[in-house]
């Protein structure tokens, strides 16, 4: 007999594989010309961090003078150190008592907690400019009891006030997924309370932990609207900074270098940081080499 | 979890009513009032003056401009951020997790710097045509196509981000239940996997809609000043101290926010793709 | 079987994940009305083949060959073939109905119109069009729900119409899952471990009803499983597999009683293996006695494998015995008693209505007919 086989059109279809060629080429060219899109800034900013002169409007010489100029720039190294002090302190803070303060919300009923992450969200939410501008005419108010409080203390309340609520977003489906019985099974064992929460839930939602830190840190780092309304006199972060000059178009190139290392940095620790935990799963997976395969079947 | 910890969410509870309703509340009342730096204590009074600024051309303009582009924002961000996302969830590289981070990396370099680099490359004699020998945008600086450009390409992780969870989210069984129940591979996208996504795409709308709505910075940049989106004037008020008018705009910006936090709750109870 | 028509033939079927081959050279043949289950444990290949006839996987080597058509280049959706899928995969944005019409909703019109036939349509449009003129894609709707409908009387859930899918139970959301499948009326069903996440006493009930289904339905129904006793009660034929091969392929019965090595009467439930010798024809000597058996035909002195099913010993008293053994072990299973028995340096596992206390003497006969022999297989160190 011979061989007879089912084609696609008995089957009431069309046939688009000429199609479906086509289309893919586009959709390959598509995406190219998104992710260049995406990219085209941070691009820019590197060839102009490289270019010799100061004149932004054509490119004469390739050198790296302006990333030896960074810490000779007072007023740049002044602005980065200002917004490394007040994003490092409203991290770790924000990491820490968020962390804390999830486990609380955790705890609670579910109807409560359903309406406390709802406000939770307020903060993430709401858009910049109510935000800062709400949280300054606030201050403002308290200007009558406290009359220097705008710079790094209303900068620190502002970025730990918005930070927090991604530190709990990220720890909270954690704590969802964590064994209900875990707590239960390390007090069973003897283990108070605050103990057995520090030895044993905290371990379990770390992942949770460190990328809510990552998170806060991101987010104040590169805050520009809040930070505006929210500072004092004097105490700029980087953005501020590089908004007030760009409007005198007086920006100094070591901006662009000390920008494109920066990207570099997070480029280099994210790639290290995938290329360890590959490793560390490559591991776990010669050991788990049989049961990987019987999860195919 | 225990009961006893319940205890520790008690500080946030406090932190987190003070620090959103009072500042609003302040927002409001300094709206609606005469209070400024000339008034003293004995003088407040309620005051609808302020109103005024509502019915101003120039606010009038500004919420359309602003609306107008962060519709036409999200939009542009929906199509081709959901593109994206639905292509990483499609790629046979194994490390999603890489591809993410390069779909993010940009926003990790300072807003205002990148944006300010767009603008320079927009203008007629620029850096990147003396590389190159051509213009790669043309002449548009100023327009609203360099504004929307700079808007679309700053706030397109974010619908990507949310989109991508969403999708990811999807059990792959529904998928091949679609197929074998003879859908074709497009049709099994309409019927299955779009409206199982649908979570992640308002989360994402919301989070592109709202900042270019009230934001100011990549406007002002971008159009040099030309086209005013309703955070300048915010900006402008705040300048210039005028705190009651800022106020009073800065609640019909909030009003938004509100109608959009409403619409989340509805479609993702506990926030789950808002990161 | 010979007289029944062919729906499926795999012939010399592979495939491999990450180079290691978890089907090897895979033939099977199965026929119409029929309920064939592939029984093995967890990685043996059995939903790799399930995976590889719906059409998700493409076979590395061999034909898939459907009602005597090469299958292997056309995608699922083509298939004359549905799904039942191990966690259901019922869609979670529709409701119970939309879920069952879901793949006659998505179909084309075309498709739809040979689907029902042109006599069926025109009488159904006669009969709604009493009332108003009503048009051909409004009675072919119609139908769908009709159909619909009825398959979800078939599984029992007709009251559960509009109920969104995650307010229902395990159980029910497997009971849709086979509807939306048999709604489309498929010539071959195919399961994938759809029982396995209910409790025990719901899946005696559905491995009955399915059973019943398939009998009265007239459609094939292909079942994958490693649970030997779902296996044995549902199906009229059994496949045994490991390590992506086909180790054995009969009736429940002949592989119950008839197993062709260690592996497969391990796997077939509870049993004895005991090194013997074939001494000559209907004649066999293990536990160094000489047993009279029936049927088997090996080279005389060949040494050989005897198996004997724990339920078949007979317990008799002392002086009747062949075997005389000491309980070392007993448990109470409800209906018989379970004793480990020690004969020799051998320990057997007997199943009796009978009380013994440990440390108790037993007496044991077997009946020939209950004596069954394989060849030894030394590459076969059980399961």
């Amino acid at each position: 007999m011979e061989k007879q086989y089912a084609s696609i059109k008995d089957y009431g279809y069309r046939d688009f594989t000429k199609l479906n060629k086509i289309y893919s080429i586009i959709k390959k060219l598509l995406v190219i010309l998104i992710v260049l899109g995406l990219y085209l800034s941070i691009i820019v900013i590197a060839i102009q961090s490289l270019n010799e002169s100061r004149n932004l409007s054509s490119f004469t010489r390739l050198s790296f003078q302006w990333y030896l100029n960074i810490v000779r720039e007072q007023e740049l190294m002044n602005a980065i150190k200002n917004t490394f002090l007040v994003s490092s302190i409203a991290t770790v803070l924000a990491t820490f008592l968020g962390t804390f303060f999830a486990i609380g919300l955790y705890a609670l009923s579910k109807k409560s907690r359903v309406l406390w992450m709802l406000l939770n969200n307020v903060p993430i939410l709401n858009a910049d400019i109510v935000t800062g501008f709400s949280l300054m005419l606030m201050f403002r108010l308290l200007m009558v009891v406290f009359p220097n409080i705008f710079g790094l203390f209303t900068l620190v309340m502002a970025h730990l006030f918005f930070t927090m609520p991604f530190v709990i977003l990220s720890v909270m489906p954690k704590l969802k997924e964590t064994d209900p019985n875990l707590m239960d099974a390390a007090l069973d064992l003897g283990i108070k309370p605050y103990k057995a929460l520090i030895k044993v839930v905290i371990p379990a939602i770390k992942a949770g932990i460190f990328s809510g830190m990552l998170l806060a840190l991101t987010m104040s780092i590169d805050d520009f609207v809040i930070s505006y309304f929210n500072t004092g006199s004097g105490f700029d972060n980087l953005s501020i900074w590089i908004y007030a000059v760009i409007g005198r178009r007086n920006l100094t190139p070591s901006v662009y270098a000390f920008s494109t290392l920066l990207t570099l940095f997070t480029m280099i620790g994210l790639l290290t940081y995938q290329f360890l935990q590959r490793q560390k799963k490559g591991k776990n997976n010669e050991k788990n080499s049989t049961s990987s395969v019987s999860s195919q079947s | 979890m225990n009961k006893e910890f319940r205890v520790l969410s008690r500080p946030y509870m406090v932190w987190l009513s003070v620090l959103v309703f009072f500042p609003i509340l302040a927002m409001i009342f300094i709206g609606f009032s005469n209070l400024d730096s000339s008034v003293s204590i004995g003088e407040i009074s309620l005051s609808f003056s302020h109103l005024n600024i509502l019915t101003q051309s120039s606010t009038i303009i500004a919420f359309r401009n602003s609306l107008i582009f962060a519709l036409a924002t999200t939009f542009i961000c929906f199509i081709f951020g959901y593109f994206i996302a639905y292509e990483i969830k499609l790629s046979k590289f194994k490390n999603k997790f890489v591809l993410l981070t390069l779909v993010i990396l940009p926003m990790w370099s300072n807003l205002i710097l990148r944006t300010e680099s767009l603008a320079n490359i927009m203008s007629e004699n620029n850096i990147l045509k003396s590389l190159l020998g051509f213009n790669i945008f043309g002449n548009i600086a100023g327009t609203w196509m360099a504004v929307l450009f700079g808007l679309v390409f700053t706030y397109m992780p974010f619908m990507i981000l949310s989109v991508y969870t969403a999708l990811e989210k999807i059990d792959f069984a529904l998928e091949e239940a679609a197929l074998d129940l003879g859908l074709t591979p497009l049709k099994k996208f309409w019927k299955v996997v779009f409206p199982l996504s649908l979570k992640g795409v308002v989360t994402g709308s919301i989070m592109v809609f709202l900042p270019t709505l009230a934001g100011f910075a990549i406007p002002k940049i971008l159009s040099r000043g030309q086209i005013v989106f309703i955070g300048n004037i915010i900006d402008n008020k705040f300048i210039y101290t005028n705190y009651n008018h800022g106020a009073l705009l800065a609640v019909v910006i909030l009003i938004f926010i509100l109608g959009s936090i409403l619409l989340i709750t509805k479609f993702d109870k506990e926030g789950e793709t808002l990161l | 079987m010979e007289n029944k028509k062919a729906l499926i033939e795999l012939k010399n079927i592979s495939k491999s994940y990450d180079d290691e081959l978890v089907v090897k050279n895979v033939d099977l043949t199965i026929y119409e009305n029929e309920f064939l289950t592939l029984l093995g444990p967890s990685g043996c290949g059995k939903t790799t083949i399930l995976r590889m006839i719906a059409g998700f996987i493409k076979p590395e080597e061999g034909e898939i060959i459907i009602n005597a058509k090469v299958f292997n280049d056309l995608p699922p959706y083509a298939r004359p073939i549905h799904t039942v899928f191990q966690k259901y995969a019922l869609f979670p944005h529709l409701n119970v109905i939309d879920n069952v019409a879901f793949g006659l909703n998505n179909r084309t019109w075309n498709y739809l119109e040979n689907f029902y036939g042109k006599a069926k349509i025109e009488s159904e449009i006669k009969e709604l069009s009493k009332h108003k003129p009503i048009s051909v894609k409004k009675a072919i709707k119609n139908l769908i729900y009709k159909d619909s409908l009825q398959a979800l009387k078939l599984v029992k859930l007709e009251g559960f119409i509009s109920r969104k899918v995650d307010q229902l139970s395990g159980g029910q959301q497997q009971r849709v899952a086979l509807a939306r499948a048999l709604v489309n009326k498929p010539q071959i069903l195919l399961l994938d471990e759809p029982l396995a996440a209910l409790d025990l006493k719901l899946r005696q009930n559905m491995q009955y009803e399915l059973k019943e289904m398939q009998r009265n339905l007239g459609i094939t129904f292909l079942f994958v499983t490693h649970d030997q006793e779902e296996a044995m009660t549902m199906s009229d034929r059994i496949v045994v597999m490991k390590e992506g091969v086909i180790q054995q392929l009969g009736s429940p019965k002949s592989i119950y009683n008839e197993p062709i090595n260690r592996y497969v009467a391990n796997f077939i439930g509870e049993t004895n293996i005991i090194k013997g010798t074939y001494i000559k024809k209907d004649l066999v000597n293990f536990l160094d006695v000489d047993f009279k058996c029936m049927g088997y035909k090996f080279a005389e002195g060949e040494k050989v494998d005897v198996v004997i099913r724990p339920e078949d010993f007979d317990v008799v008293d002392l002086e009747k015995a062949k075997l005389v053994g000491e309980v070392v072990f007993s448990l109470f299973k409800g209906v018989h008693n379970e004793y480990e028995v020690k004969v020799g340096m051998e320990k057997l596992l007997v199943h009796t209505y009978e009380s013994y206390e440990v440390g108790q003497p037993i007496g044991l006969t077997i009946d020939p007919y209950e004596i069954h022999m394989m060849k030894v297989d030394d590459s076969e160190q059980g399961v």
